[in-house]
């Protein structure tokens, strides 16, 4: 009689034993299909620009790594060598450093300019009571969501006839630095405003306590505390300005972006896939740590802190 | 008051002005143009032509006259209409798979443990992929010939099927048809959105994870394990405790989805060109094409983007409405 429910019992942990056991693998090989999900595009990518062009169209993946891709992409020499046989298979060199100069120059830019204008006006829009604070931060977020193509019609038929130093807007580093504001310097005020609302104020009131004015509070009290939030709100606008792709196209146009340049990775057999993935790879890869270092925040940039 | 009552001004105005300039400007002069004939062949430089020719319905005397014909023609274009489709597809698929696969991820990497730690922070990089090249990535993938996803497809899913339906067959009174092995996905309607919508997905579905994680990392622990000693199992605790808790964020992420899926440009251009004949053209893309590539007609172009900011603007507006109910 006392046997039996002892025997139940080792029945019933042996099977739960099994039950989670197999419940664990399941998991882990579900890991395993979201890291090959998330990771296999990239990974691919990577290794077709390391591929020699008979490979590059194939499968294969076994192959001697070449970093021939990657020199024809910046070369400035129209052919590389075979005249003949090379320019059939494409490999013109594609002069891509001045891309690569206009992407960070408007990138860069599009930072430096637009960070400063939106740290003084997050503080005040979060620090101050002022007479149509929260209809301007409404329309602040409702920009978030205009669709870019309506912005760049106009600022093109502007930029046509506008002339800067001799040059029309339209096709010019400048003017793709203008209209990158419409999309920047909403997101990166919203942003930096969240910061600057999460900072106690109490080491402020203590300040003016002490005397100080307004501009000092702001400059030599807030802004070193704020310093980190205004980095990542710096990090994010690098990385919206350097993966536009709509206004590099239509207001950057013959300036390109290296956005707009993986397109001229084409010749006379399509895409040349080999020099597209090295291209690719030149693009990706200073974004890859950019979006490391912003990895805590991208939910809260992302959604504006819809989310919480 | 210690605090200036001008300082909040002189703080705001350089931001204002940039914002006011880049944004409400282009509003205003789209407007305006959107009830204008404004045709880039026609008009080198800006000049409002109305249509004088004999004949023409509309009334065109006077420079400051408006004229509907834009929007009229617009409900009237066939590749309009046809863009309204193919974007309301392509939202409800990207948006449903984006949150689904989003869900999945978050619910598995949210447990503790070290692959599900390492996973986490690999959920970051697709953010990283600009939209333009993971088309042209996700194009070169899926090519027929030499295409990975493609041979994965091919080999792992349409292989297997087929012989499961060729043992089917086998059996009296079954006849299904094999799957075509041959597919060639980006020249096929329903694949190339479908496979666009997939693109968008890859590049979405981590994000979203990582926005589900931050949400479940704060429902209290307790009422997990108070689901568990009631004896509920895994999907029970998934479908009656999980997903009601989630609700509201999966409200919010998906608004925040699907508008960004109502503006899907990049990849059109990169990864299908808005092919087979039209069935990826999405209307950003067709708007492109009105008044950049095939037309030039700033006009038109104007009034079909007006459309795409009405469409935006109630997507938007709840959206908005959420994230200032959260300040």
């Amino acid at each position: 009689m006392t046997a039996k429910p002892a025997v139940d019992a080792r029945n019933i942990r042996a099977s739960e034993y099994i039950r989670l056991n197999v419940a664990r693998l399941l998991e882990v090989i579900a890991l395993l299909l979201i890291i090959a999900f998330i990771m296999f595009p990239i990974f691919w990518l990577a290794l077709t620009s390391i591929k020699p062009l008979e490979k590059a169209y194939s499968t294969d993946v076994i192959f001697t790594p070449t970093l021939k891709n990657y020199e024809i992409i910046f070369s400035d020499t129209t052919v590389i060598e075979n005249e003949g046989t090379d320019r059939e298979r494409g490999s013109v060199g594609r002069k891509m450093i001045p891309n690569v100069i206009n992407s960070v120059v408007v990138s860069g830019a599009t930072v430096l300019i637009a960070i400063p204008l939106a740290t003084i006006a997050a503080y005040a829009f979060s620090r101050y009571n002022f007479f149509g604070n929260r209809a301007l931060l409404i329309w602040i977020l409702t920009t978030q969501f205009l669709p870019a193509i309506v912005v760049a019609i106009p600022f093109f038929a502007l930029f046509r006839t506008v002339e800067v130093f001799g040059a029309p807007l339209l096709g010019s580093r400048l003017g793709l630095i203008i209209v990158n504001m419409s999309m920047v310097l909403p997101y990166a005020i919203w942003m930096i405003k969240g910061f600057v609302d999460a900072l106690p104020d109490e080491i402020e009131e203590a300040a003016y306590v002490d005397g100080a004015n307004d501009f000092q509070v702001l400059f030599f009290v807030s802004l070193p505390l704020v310093r980190p939030g205004i980095l990542v709100a710096s990090v994010f606008a690098f990385i919206m300005s350097w993966n536009e792709f709509l206004f590099a196209l239509i207001i950057g146009r013959e300036m390109r972006t290296m956005q707009v340049a993986l397109m001229t990775t084409s010749g006379v057999r399509g895409v040349m896939w080999e020099q597209m993935a090295a291209a690719g790879m030149v693009v990706m890869a200073p974004i890859f740590f950019l979006a490391l270092f912003i990895r805590k925040n991208v939910v809260d940039g992302l959604t504006m802190g819809a989310v919480k | 008051m210690r605090k200036k009552r001008w300082v909040p001004w002189v703080l705001v105005a350089p931001a204002l002005v940039v914002v006011f300039a880049t944004t409400i400007y282009p509003l205003l002069a789209a407007f305006y143009y959107s009830f204008h004939k404004y045709d880039l062949r026609k008009a080198p430089q800006f000049a409002i032509q109305f249509a004088s020719q004999a004949g023409d319905p509309l009334i065109s005397i006077d420079w400051s006259l408006l004229s509907l014909r834009n929007y009229t023609l617009a409900f009237s274009d066939s590749r309009f209409i046809n863009s309204l489709n193919v974007t309301f597809w392509f939202t409800i698929i990207s948006v449903g798979l984006s949150v689904v696969i989003g869900l999945f991820i978050a619910v598995i990497v949210q447990k503790p443990g070290r692959l599900q730690t390492l996973t986490k922070i690999l959920l970051i990089f697709p953010f990283a992929v600009s939209p333009a090249l993971k088309g042209y990535s996700w194009r070169y993938m899926l090519n027929d010939q030499y295409g990975i996803y493609d041979l994965l497809a091919v080999e792992l899913l349409i292989k297997p099927v087929n012989l499961i339906i060729e043992l089917l067959n086998h059996l009296p009174l079954i006849d299904i048809t094999p799957i075509n092995e041959t597919v060639v996905w980006l020249a096929d309607r329903f694949w190339a959105l479908f496979m666009l919508a997939m693109s968008e997905t890859w590049g979405w579905a981590p994000l979203i994870a990582l926005m589900f994680v931050g949400a479940l990392g704060s429902i209290d622990a307790q009422i997990f394990e108070a689901a568990r000693i009631d004896g509920a199992n895994r999907l029970q605790i998934f479908f009656r405790v999980t997903l009601p808790l989630l609700r509201p964020v999966i409200l919010i992420v998906t608004m925040l989805k699907a508008i960004f899926s109502l503006k899907m440009f990049d990849q059109v251009v990169t990864m299908t060109g808005g092919g087979p004949v039209r069935a990826t053209q999405t209307i950003n893309y067709y708007i492109h094409q009105v008044g950049f590539v095939r037309n030039l007609d700033i006009g038109y172009a104007s009034a079909l983007a007006y459309i795409l900011v009405v469409i935006l603007t109630v997507f938007s507006a709840l959206y908005v409405a959420k994230v200032l109910n959260r300040e």
